[in-house]
């Protein structure tokens, strides 16, 4: 499915663990890896060199585990060039981790990350490094929206992961509430919230159950963030996958944006996938 | 793979840091990405927008376009005393709003309190410089140097140890310090001996370790997390009042638009409908609900206070009443938490303690259980931990004290489950050993039996084994005991705080198995009896307890918790179990956790909830703090009880004793069912004062009571004896009801009708009668139009307006019991509602007699006669209502 992954390097330290995670997957996919560092003019020359130490490190790591890899160091404005490599090497999936500054900023708006995830022309994985002590995950939670697009893909990529790392999947879905104008909420038992699981995370189950792949599922009522960010630090998750938020600007202003909440709030790591095949 | 499983090179290359620490430049550049090393606390909705919220609910919108349509109808067509009603609606509006906020709005302070656990400053090494640096600029990759009397900043895999012995209470309650070393370890990480968690103190010794989580990811932070973020949602009472008030505004709302809609029909004045449609909507909504309703609950959660159940949150007065599910504590909430040694299995036998002489085998016992052992005895007093408390004290109180120079000692740690000293005695260099029977009987080559060492075989093993479930059986802690000589000490970090030691695995090997012995926790004398009454009223008690499964039976026996064969679920059977079926294993009816941790307590808390129960849960420690908040009634503990348990909770039992949950429960139901009887008093005068607005409409007579007097009853005059109606003491059989059902209304559709259909109907005769009575008195004929001015009009609507204050006296004694006859409640035993009486007639008196009154209400004085006209009304109220209460114990008997 995924033949060529790219991961993008810099200085810091989070973009090298969030290649880590593209390097798994390269390797449980049989994928070739390309380990970008994309050095923006004016970057100083410290920077520049601990970006191109971390890449010989992935590389290091890569053969390892004897993966194929491609270290790629260059100048330049990083969307063109990451942009020109994934058209010129025909990347599947491009990894790349998002900053703190990214977080802070309001739908993580006009940021390196959320542009590279708009701009490229392959699937998009944003990886959120918080936590450093869990170096392979084994508990990987998968927030579910009620409507779900590239199903297929999705599926195919947390299975990916699973398989990668030997971890467990737990599904989740933090339902609307359920209400009545005069009973303003409705309880419903774990087994009656099952009955009313929508169509595409049935769908995604059963393209899930395709890979062979043990999981758990778990629908609760809640507001979707934070429901998301509390079932992973309660159940102790060490990675979350998630797709990338499609509410509106005006939308997300009203409602709120979950991937956002999630963003801020989780206390492991966290890819929001971008898929495009 | 976790950082624990990890050697320390592949910590340092993992996490892209070594020995020197990080460069300076490095911790600024990750302090930019990860953040700072602190607690933060959760975005939620601003304070401003959850007062709003107050202001914009169903109800409240409603009343905004009633008091909207007011000044619309004021402006369009003065003189109707509309600008009144309308300010009159938003003040209700108001006093709804601020009691409701101030009802549900609870500082955070749990949060507080975990900063507090947290050091200001911590040395770090970097650049391979030991600096002392603020702990919240600490970045993953640091190197942070640990010594005696610190705090650990953050999640710290450790590199170096010496002698480092961590006090993990904080996180998991277990006050015994814990030895930490370095070599990787398979488990997880939160039981890993390589791991210092944040929030935790260093007791002894000294070492380095690499910070691999900070701030919110720590372990320390999780709990941060969940305990400010978890909410248990509204509380049965609130989901109730929400429930009761679009009940009530629905019919407001639909009784004003018919009558609305019928004046046009019968051809009245579009104004002349309006305000008419307005006045009803206005008198069908129990505008002094809501401040009855906190002001009851918060009269008792002050007789909760009194009997030592000490209530944070107002709703969880009633909460308590619907708990469906108790998650306890067994360790001092069902216990005294006083350990005393209770029997002894020694020489093959199974003895009492008082029976067994000071020689032999035993003395060697008892020497052990004193010598290895950290517990005191300093000015006549015991200190330490309660079982090493309760050895020490059997110990001395058999062989009086013992001088001996301990050299070294292999610390108690929950991974080993054992400990070791090493003395010089009189006899020579021993080491003795204490621990869990199936850890120190692996080390042990040989039994002593009757003061003669002999080898230990398979079947010795076996007479152990036995020998421990039999004490375990009957309830005790057991503890096994072994010693031996030692020949040779060599230097070890790990042992000896002088240096002096051996390897533990040497020490620990070869040893002579001396005996068992059964530590007791007596169980709290009211504890049984509280749980019967738990048992009557239909609350199931799940105890959650790090005993093993056979003593926590045995005391689940002993105190009546569990009388057939339990489901019984062990932490680590706990941990591996899917929650589907964990769900099902909790639908039984009998239930217990043994060797379970405080962190599991979240997990059985939100099955439990998720399966629809109401759940209280108990806890004490840091890491209780999330099941604390999950539950719906958080409840910890006054005495043992850490400040962040305190504050996460929404109950804090002043006594640390079950019992204690058992009068709060009860109190809880008996606050729902004077709720009910209450609601039952306000809502009967709804009747009234619809009543002369119909009368009004379709009899074509001056308006009977006007929209101010209705507000005089509704916030003025109503308000004490209803919140007197609070006050009454439980009813006998409380507590023998199961508790109430989900789908059980507070505005049931028999409380309506006793309110709407019976005692309404009968103050509504009363009032009209009054009025008319009044009116025809003084002259008046069928059809006159009487001016709003008219001394004569205002009289009658003052007439009517006391008539509803008599009846609703007469209606204050019906609503004291819901089936009882008042005569067996009895009269006085609710003192409150005579002041209240008091009061309330004071207040008719004023709106009657006083200048001042009849400017606000409209109102005139009454001659003493009517007043006499009116208290027959009252009198036949009172008896009309014994009868149907008579009736309805007749038709279905208790």
């Amino acid at each position: 499915m995924y033949k060529k992954v790219l991961a993008a390097v810099n200085e810091h330290l989070n973009s090298e663990v969030s290649a880590r995670y593209a390097l798994h997957l390269a390797k449980e996919t049989g994928a070739r890896i390309y380990f970008c560092s994309i050095a923006e003019n004016g970057l100083g020359k410290k920077s520049f060199s601990l970006a191109e130490e971390a890449v010989k490190r992935l590389s290091h790591r890569a053969r390892e585990l004897g993966v194929e890899s491609d270290c790629i160091l260059k100048t330049g404005n990083p969307i063109e060039q990451i942009k020109k490599i994934v058209a010129d090497e025909g990347i599947d999936i491009a990894f790349a981790a998002t900053r703190r500054e990214d977080v802070e900023k309001r739908f993580y708006a006009r940021t390196v990350s959320r542009r590279l995830s708009l701009a490229l022309p392959c699937s998009v994985a944003l990886v959120r490094v918080v936590h450093l002590g869990r170096v392979h995950p084994r508990k990987i939670l998968v927030p579910l929206k009620a409507r779900i697009d590239h199903i297929t893909e999705r599926a195919r990529f947390a299975a990916i992961m699973a398989k990668a790392f030997d971890a467990r999947l737990s599904l989740f879905h933090a339902a609307q509430p359920l209400g009545r104008f005069l009973n303003n909420e409705v309880h419903l038992t774990p087994r009656e919230w099952e009955t009313r699981l929508p169509d595409d995370i049935i769908r995604f189950i059963k393209d899930l159950n395709s890979q062979d792949i043990a999981y758990d599922k778990k629908l609760t009522p809640g507001i979707a963030g934070i429901t998301i960010a509390i079932e992973a630090a309660a159940k102790r998750h060490d990675l979350i996958i998630m797709g990338a938020s499609e509410r509106s600007l005006l939308n997300s202003l009203l409602r709120g944006n979950p991937v956002e909440r999630v963003l801020r709030e989780t206390i492991c790591d966290l890819i929001i996938l971008r898929p495009r095949e | 793979m976790k950082i624990n499983n990890l050697t320390i090179e592949q910590v340092l290359s993992t996490l892209v840091t070594s020995k020197q620490g990080l460069t300076g430049e490095e911790a600024e550049r990750r302090l930019a990405e990860f953040g700072k090393n602190e607690i933060t606390a959760v975005k939620g909705k601003p304070l401003l927008f959850r007062l709003l919220g107050q202001f914009t609910h169903f109800l409240a919108i409603l009343l905004w376009i009633a008091a909207g349509l007011s000044f619309l109808s004021e402006y369009l067509h003065p003189g109707e005393d509309m600008l009144t009603m309308g300010v009159a609606v938003i003040a209700v509006i108001f006093i709804n709003a601020i009691f409701t906020f101030v009802q549900e709005y609870r500082a955070e302070k749990a949060l507080e309190a975990l900063k507090k656990l947290l050091p200001f400053n911590v040395k770090v090494l970097r650049n391979g410089k030991e600096i002392e640096a603020a702990a919240e600029l600490v970045v993953p990759g640091d190197l942070v140097l640990l010594a005696e009397g610190d705090k650990v900043p953050a999640d710290l895999r450790l590199i170096e140890s010496n002698g480092l012995k961590v006090n993990n209470a904080s996180l998991t309650g277990e006050s015994e310090p814990v030895l930490r070393r370095t070599e990787p370890f398979a488990g997880d990480p939160v039981i890993s001996p390589n791991i210092a968690f944040a929030g935790t103190t260093v007791v002894s010794g000294n070492g380095a370790g690499i910070v691999f989580a900070s701030g919110m990811r720590t372990e320390f932070g999780r709990i941060a997390l969940l305990t400010e973020a978890v909410t248990p949602g509204l509380s049965p009472l609130q989901k109730e009042i929400m429930k009761s008030t679009r009940v009530v505004a629905i019919i407001a709302a639909a009784v004003g638009l018919f009558f609305f809609l019928l004046g046009f029909i019968i051809g009245r004045s579009f104004w002349g409908n309006f305000i008419f449609g307005v006045g009803i909507t206005v008198a069908l909504i129990p505008e002094g609900m809501l401040p009855t309703v906190t002001l009851a609950l918060a009269m008792g959660s002050q007789r909760m206070a009194k009997r030592k159940a000490l209530m944070k949150t107002l709703t969880s007065v009633e909460t308590l009443g619907s708990v469906t599910v108790i998650c306890t504590d067994k360790t001092g909430t069902l216990t005294q938490n006083r350990m005393v040694v209770a029997k002894l299995w020694v020489d093959d036998e199974l003895v009492d303690p008082s029976a067994t002489a000071a020689a032999g085998t035993s003395r060697l016992l008892f020497t052990t259980a004193a010598l290895c052992n950290n517990a005191r005895f300093i000015e006549n007093e015991y200190r330490g931990d309660p079982t090493e408390t309760a050895l020490l004290k059997a110990a001395q109180e058999k062989l009086g004290p013992l001088t001996t120079q301990r050299l070294s000692e292999v610390p108690f740690d929950s991974d080993r489950k054992m400990m070791t000293t090493v003395h010089t005695t009189s006899t020579g260099t021993m080491a003795f050993s204490k621990g869990a029977t199936e850890r120190l009987l692996p080390a042990c080559s040989h039994i002593m039996i009757k003061g003669e060492r002999r080898p230990l075989d398979d079947a010795g093993r076996d007479d152990v084994i036995h020998a421990d479930h039999v004490l375990m059986d009957m309830g005790l802690r057991v503890l096994a005991f072994a010693s031996k000589e030692v020949h040779h000490l060599d230097s070890s970090p790990l042992v000896g705080e002088g240096g002096v030691g051996g390897h533990p695995e040497d020490i620990e090997a070869d040893m002579t198995f001396l005996g068992l012995m059964g530590l007791q926790d007596p169980p709290r004398a009211e504890v049984p009896d509280a749980i019967r009454k738990c048992h009557e009223a239909g609350i199931r008690i799940i105890m959650i307890t790090g005993d093993g499964s056979r003593t926590a039976l045995a005391i689940a026996r002993q105190i009546g918790l569990v009388e057939k064969t339990p489901v019984l679920i062990e932490g680590p059977a706990f941990e591996s179990m899917p929650d589907q079926e964990l769900a099902e294993k909790l639908a039984a009816p009998e239930i217990i956790f043994a060797r379970m941790t405080p962190k599991h307590k979240m997990r059985v808390v939100s099955i439990l909830k998720d399966r629809g129960e109401v759940v209280a849960v108990t806890g004490d420690g840091v890491n209780d703090a999330p099941a604390l908040k999950k539950a719906d009634i958080g409840i910890s503990m006054g005495i043992a009880g850490t400040d962040v348990a305190k504050e996460a909770s929404d109950m804090i039992l002043l006594d640390d004793n079950f019992a204690t949950i058992v009068n709060a429960v009860e109190e809880g139901r008996t606050v729902y069912e004077n709720i009910k009887k209450f609601i039952t008093y306000i809502f009967a005068s709804n009747i009234p004062e619809a009543v002369p607005y119909l009368a009004y409409m379709l009899l074509n007579i001056p308006l009977p009571l006007t929209i101010i007097q209705i507000l005089a009853v509704d916030l003025g005059t109503d308000m004490l004896p209803a919140l007197a109606l609070g006050a009454e003491r439980p009813t006998p059989g409380i507590m023998k009801q199961p508790p109430r059902k989900r789908s059980e209304r507070l505005l049931s559709l028999s409380l309506m009708a006793r309110a709407y259909l019976f005692l309404g109907p009968l103050e509504a005769v009363a009032c009209m009668f009054g009025f008319f009575w009044v009116l025809f008195a003084g002259g008046w004929t069928w059809g006159t139009v009487l001016p709003a001015s008219d001394l004569l009009y205002r009289e009658a609507t003052t007439a009517c307006l006391t008539a509803i204050v008599i009846a609703q006296v007469a209606n204050v004694f019906a609503c004291r019991s819901l089936r009882e006859s008042l005569f067996d409640v009895g009269f006085f035993t609710n003192r409150l509602v005579f002041a209240a009486i008091a009061v309330e007639l004071l207040l008719q008196a004023f709106i009657v007699y006083h200048p001042l009154g009849h400017r606000i209400f409209a109102t005139a004085p009454l001659p003493f006669r009517v007043w006499l006209v009116l208290i027959p009304f009252a009198l036949a109220l009172f008896f009309a209502e014994e009868m149907r209460k008579l009736v309805v114990r007749r038709m279905k008997p208790a």
